[in-house]
């Protein structure tokens, strides 16, 4: 294996001078680089080019890096804040310091996260001067809560209360479009499975609307593709039709089955597991539905499904290894990419289906490179025709979720990618927001942070280059006034804002965007330590880590 | 859960169970009678026995089924969820009735508040017979033979006993995975130890007695002695505290399903009915009443039972 | 008595070795491990295996062990896995609330229980009594949960706009952030910079208001405990009801008090002063016998209503398959439950000297 050079002594040098405070004055760019690409990461350098100028260079064209640096894990932490905390622990992940229009105040541990206004903030000043976050895990106990006005916004309002809220002239509910998809995975190469005409009847055989109209929230739509309609340039392509509900033609699929061997009826467990995702909020209803809509058609002669629940970390390792027959499962997608949908699922190393379809991932790798949506839609029409005629899963739904607050307050929103931002909304009330989330964050240093309920409190304190439009997911200029791209998207250089303070009163430069990434990029740069030390969402975004192990 | 460490800790006073033979069961049945609340108990376990029995003959829906997948069923408005339509209280008679609503994926809730008696019963029922077998097994060995057997056994009893049972209950449950038959051995299994000191208890008190020693002088092997002479002993502590530990068996399988280690849906079954409905509390409350309201009655039934039971067969049980 | 105290303290090592491996093995034998419960349906195979490297995971089980028991031995119950915080700081940021909801339900329980048994046992078979008893029968059969959740339903919807609302969830009140004693008095600059103990009095958020003067804090802790304290005291209100009931009456038949009666002694004095006195001290051993029975209570209370107490965080912990965060928090419970059951064997046995001798 090749030895990268982790840092040119040059730029060492360069980094040590920048970090003195006799030369703080004069800008000494800071640059990172992996000696070449054998590393198998997407990232090949980052450069500061002058105080305000920082240049990446890729490995191989990626259309979506504007949307992948526009993530809160990417948000720029102050290059010497990151030293003095030594890149992690609690004096890192319990003190973040970012740009943001509100600065941590205290987190009461299990309790409550106080922020406060941050003054000198480079855009609108936020309009309230404290948001106080809280979390409670019960949807109907959140709603409690907002009726008694001890609270102002509230996350996830449970189905069943949607009518309730829409109904109380006090409250506003905003629908958030689901971002998401909840499939019903059907393993290619298993049992009575293995064979199309089983896959294609229960496709004919569900009735989606049925599911979604009794068992999701308002506002969730019957998935026609695997792809969310509406959210991203390219990867849904109306003009596949998914196959109609229609039991009769299932039963016709089922009996030429039989005639190939099949055993009718087909007995087969459905699993699931007991986790609400925004894609599957009452599965356990799903799951129980779904199998009493099978077991149905015919009267019960062509299928006995059982629904069984599987303890999440378990259901989780065997549905991936492609383990089950029949399976509930679903994906929120992170940055407004398809590649974030489609490459996750049916890329060539996932068996959670089954063998890949050849046919499919080569695809999928073509028009992963391409910038332009209408040729990557081209190749993703055939995607999702390849994908409804062999049916490794059945797309169900696009679950939608539902924020709520009290009906004065102004500027309120949900956003598709869950990241709603509190220095927009005001209470005429008080001078005070109080928002109640589902649960407490795990850590606020969130390049090293995976799940929603950090990445939204992180994303009120850190600002990343680029960011996603208030209540939407289009990708919008954020700590970045402006960037280029080369022709084919593997050099992408940013101009950064000027005036940018963070929290600490340092001012933002270009070193800051170089050590933020660095650190999370080299697993052997001393200030790689976050909370857990995994920094996920690095290897999502940019498949591997310089320096790791081998 | 704790109470019956507390029964077996500090009520246990081995005179009172030294009793001679079974013939007394019918005088000891009559006693037991004469108290209110064992009338009251049997009476309340008596009917719960028919209901679960007759549970496809009163029940107007299959529990199972959904009335989405009725054909032609008239129902009006959302269904999951829908409130109570009774016809004598004014629901519209060309509305279907449901006593008690239908539950989230649209079921009669009645009738699987019916069919759930039949899961309860049978948790209660099979936990702590299971419990008292091996427990019983374990305290009349440990008792009798003394010695390492007795410490090793009766240590692990107090390794076991040093947990509250419920958050051993919650790990051996998830260790075992879903289902009710798993709910239900970690339920027995955390039982076990109050059975052991039980027996073990009535066994010392026993062992040294002249018939005891009569016997083995005659050559009576140590198993027959244990099972003809001394365990005779121990049965009515055993089955009073038997009796006591339905309830709490029944109470700990609801709160496992509640936790969401115990059973699976679709399960009929109380406690797992109320978790489902949990979250509509403030929207459907009716959902989460009466699943409570049946357990409540179901514990209520066995802890009546016991408590007459006690007051009739072992008067010195008779403290708290 | 010292020997009986030394008596206990030898027979409970082995029990305490047998709580150290149990804690161990209950932990690890759950199926799934910490990085799929961690990242879902994001955990790659390379990132799990990572991940468990970093934490000590891949190792043989008995490594493992062995790394753990010596750490317990000195005090270190780790650092959790979910958290990546040492567990001790975890567990002294979040047994106060615990420690607070269990003080406040057997306050309720104590102060409801034992005028009830008193009564029920002057008024012996009276309808009042009949009334009572099946009062405390019904508390001791009622799902704990069922009583939060009906309980929430009534105070916080049905008496929603009245004066009677009470809040259905969390410690206190959005935005209310106390400022601990120490700070206050200098001692420490802010929590973070406090000691474990500190950390732990300044969160009993009733001692801390009285400390720092702060009524509004105390009123609004006390309200916020209201609902949870009576969920979990419901069932050892009625035990304690009961036993109440039994021991007055078996005091009122004592030759005692039948003299203090027939010599004229007033009636209510005679049960006050004689009977409920040495009726009380077998209620004080129930409450630390029924300590197994609160934390149940705790679990599933603490669940209902949105309270980070250590029964919640261990159930989460478990779910998480947080090994060093579960194991950190059994051990500790199961320490406190030997410790309080001595205690109340001590007590007992001081009280009752009968029990010293016979065992």
């Amino acid at each position: 294996m090749t030895k990268f050079l982790r840092v040119a002594p040059l730029m060492l040098v360069a980094l040590l001078l920048a970090l003195s405070p006799a030369f703080a004055q004069d800008f000494a760019p800071t640059s990172y680089a992996a000696e070449n690409c054998d590393y198998g990461g997407l990232m090949q350098s980052i450069e500061a080019l002058d105080e305000l100028t920082v240049r990446f260079t890729l490995c191989a064209p990626d259309p979506s890096f504007p949307a992948k640096v526009a993530f809160s894990s990417l948000g720029i932490y102050p290059s010497e804040y990151l030293e003095s905390t030594g890149g992690g622990g609690e004096a890192l992940f319990r003190n973040p310091v970012g740009t943001g229009p509100y600065r941590l105040e205290t987190w009461d541990q299990g309790n409550q996260i106080v922020l406060t206004r941050h003054d000198q903030y480079w855009g609108e000043p936020a309009k309230e001067q404290t948001v106080v976050i809280r979390w409670v895990s019960e949807s109907a106990a959140r709603l409690v809560e907002l009726q008694a006005g001890t609270a102002d916004g509230i996350d996830n309002v449970g189905t069943d209360d949607i009518a309730n809220v829409a109904a109380n002239p006090d409250l506003a509910l905003y629908p958030r479009a689901g971002f998401n998809i909840m499939y019903l995975g059907m393993n290619v190469d298993l049992g009575a499975f293995a064979n199309i005409n089983v896959r294609q009847a229960v496709a004919h055989g569900v009735d989606k609307q049925r599911i979604v109209d009794n068992f999701y929230p308002e506002g969730s739509i019957a998935a026609d593709l695997f792809i969310p309609p509406n959210s991203m340039d390219a990867g849904y392509t109306p003009e596949v039709e998914p196959f109609p509900f229609d039991q009769a033609r299932a039963q016709e699929l089922l009996d030429a089955a039989a005639a190939e061997g099949v055993e009718l009826p087909i007995s087969v467990n459905l699993y699931f597991r007991d986790v609400v995702r925004g894609y599957l909020p009452n599965v356990s209803r799903v799951a129980q539905d779904m199998a009493e809509q099978l077991n149905s058609i015919g009267g019960g002669a062509y299928f006995n499904v059982t629904p069984q629940v599987v303890e999440s970390t378990q259901f989780l390792d065997e549905a991936l290894a492609g383990q089950y027959e029949l399976y509930l499962l679903g994906w929120t997608g992170d940055w407004p990419d398809a590649t974030n949908f489609f490459d996750t699922h049916f890329g060539p190393t996932n068996e959670q289906f089954g063998t890949p379809i050849p046919e499919v991932t080569e695809r999928l790798a073509a028009a992963g490179q391409l910038s332009d949506p209408a040729a990557r839609n081209e190749l993703y029409a055939e995607v999702n025709t390849i994908l409804r005629d062999e049916a490794p899963m059945l797309p169900i739904a696009h679950g939608a979720s539902a924020v709520a607050f009290r009906a004065p307050i102004s500027g309120a929103h949900a956003s598709p990618l869950g990241n709603e931002q509190f220095a927009v909304m005001e209470d005429p009330d008080d001078d005070t927001l109080v928002w109640i989330q589902n649960g407490e964050p795990g850590g606020l240093y969130c390049a090293d942070e995976s799940d929603g309920e950090s990445l939204r409190v992180c994303e009120q304190i850190t600002e990343s280059l680029m960011a996603y439009e208030i209540g939407g997911s289009l990708v919008i200029n954020g700590l970045a006034e402006s960037f280029v791209a080369n022709e084919d998207a593997t050099e992408y250089t940013f101009t950064l804002r000027s005036g940018v303070v963070f929290h600490d009163g340092s001012a933002l430069d270009a070193n800051d965007v170089v050590t933020t990434y660095a650190v999370q990029w080299d697993q052997a740069n001393p200030l790689h330590v976050g909370r857990t030390g995994t920094y996920e969402y690095w290897g999502y975004m940019f498949q591997a880590f310089l320096n790791a192990p081998e | 859960m704790a109470t019956t460490n507390t029964v077996a800790k500090l009520k246990v006073d081995p005179a009172a169970t030294r009793r001679e033979g079974s013939s007394l069961w019918a005088d000891a049945f009559r006693n037991v009678l004469r108290s209110t609340n064992a009338r009251i108990g049997l009476f309340l376990i008596f009917c719960l026995l028919l209901i679960a029995l007759l549970a496809p003959v009163l029940a107007p829906y299959p529990p199972n089924t959904s009335m989405l997948s009725i054909d032609g069923y008239t129902g009006t408005g959302r269904l999951p969820g829908k409130p109570p339509c009774i016809h004598l209280f004014g629901c519209p008679t060309d509305q279907p009735q449901h006593l008690m609503g239908l539950d989230l994926n649209a079921r009669d809730n009645f009738s699987r508040i019916l069919y759930g008696a039949r899961v309860s019963l049978f948790i209660g029922l099979a936990s702590v017979t299971l419990a008292i077998g091996v427990g019983t097994l374990l305290g009349l060995v440990s008792g009798y033979f003394g010695g390492w057997v007795d410490t090793v056994i009766m240590r692990l009893m107090d390794v076991l006993l040093a947990f509250p049972s419920l958050l051993l209950a919650i790990a051996i449950a998830t260790f075992l995975g879903r289902g009710l038959d798993k709910a239900l051995l970690a339920i027995a299994i955390v039982s076990i130890p109050a059975y052991a000191r039980l027996a073990r208890a009535s066994v010392l008190s026993v062992r040294e007695n002249d018939y005891v020693t009569a016997e083995r002088a005659l050559g009576a092997g140590d198993w027959r002695i244990l099972f003809g002479h001394i365990f005779p002993n121990a049965i009515t502590p055993l089955i009073v505290q038997g009796t006591l530990s339905i309830g709490t068996a029944v109470l700990d399988a609801a709160a496992l399903s509640f936790l969401g280690v115990g059973s699976q849906p679709p399960d009929a079954e109380w406690g797992f009915m109320l978790a489902e409905a949990r979250n509509s509390v403030f929207a459907q409350p009716y959902l989460v009443f009466y699943p409570g309201l049946a357990i409540m009655l179901t514990v209520l039934a066995f802890n009546l039972l016991g408590d007459g039971m006690r007051d009739a067969l072992d008067p010195k049980l008779n403290r708290f | 008595m010292l020997q009986f105290i030394l008596r206990r303290l030898i027979f409970s090592i082995p029990v305490l070795i047998g709580i150290l491996i149990v804690t161990f093995l209950l932990a690890r034998l759950i199926p799934g491990d910490p990085c799929r419960a961690m990242y879902g349906e994001r955990a790659t195979e390379e990132l799990c295996d990572a991940f468990l490297a970093r934490e000590g995971l891949d190792q043989p089980i008995w490594n493992q062990f062995g790394l753990y028991a010596g750490r317990v031995l000195s005090g270190d119950f780790g650092e959790s896995i979910r958290f990546q915080r040492p567990v001790s700081d975890i567990l002294a940021e979040r047994l106060p609330t615990t420690v607070e909801l269990t003080l406040a339900a057997v306050t309720f329980a104590a102060v409801v229980g034992i005028p009830l048994g008193i009564v029920s046992a002057y008024r012996r078979n009276s309808p009042l009594d009949f009334g009572t008893m099946l009062f405390a029968n019904v508390g001791v059969s009622m799902p704990v949960f069922w009583l939060g959740l009906m309980l929430a339903y009534i105070f916080a919807v049905a008496l929603g706009n009245t004066p009677f609302a009470l809040p259905p969830s969390g410690r206190l009140p959005a935005g209310l952030t106390p400022t601990p004693f120490y700070v206050e008095w200098g001692w420490a600059e802010s929590e973070q910079a406090a000691s474990g103990l500190l950390i732990f009095l300044g969160r009993l958020y009733g001692l801390n208001a009285m400390l720092t003067g702060d009524p509004n804090l105390f009123f609004q802790s006390l309200r916020h405990l209201l609902l949870p304290a009576i969920a979990v005291g419901t069932i050892p209100m009625a035990i304690i009801a009961r036993m109440t009931r039994s021991s007055v009456l078996e005091t009122l038949g004592q030759d005692y008090v039948r003299t203090a009666r027939a010599k004229g002694v007033r009636e209510l004095f005679v049960v006050l002063n004689h009977a409920v006195r040495n009726a009380l001290l077998p209620v004080v051993t129930i409450i630390g016998l029924n300590f197994g029975l609160l934390i149940s209570g705790a679990v599933l209370t603490e669940t209902i209503f949105s309270l980070s107490g250590i029964g919640r965080t261990l159930v989460e912990g478990i779910t998480a398959r947080d090994y060093t965060l579960v194991q950190g928090f059994t051990l500790f419970i199961a320490i406190a439950f030997v410790i309080i059951n001595m205690l109340t064997d001590v007590l007992y046995g001081y009280l009752d000297p009968r029990i010293r001798q016979g065992s």
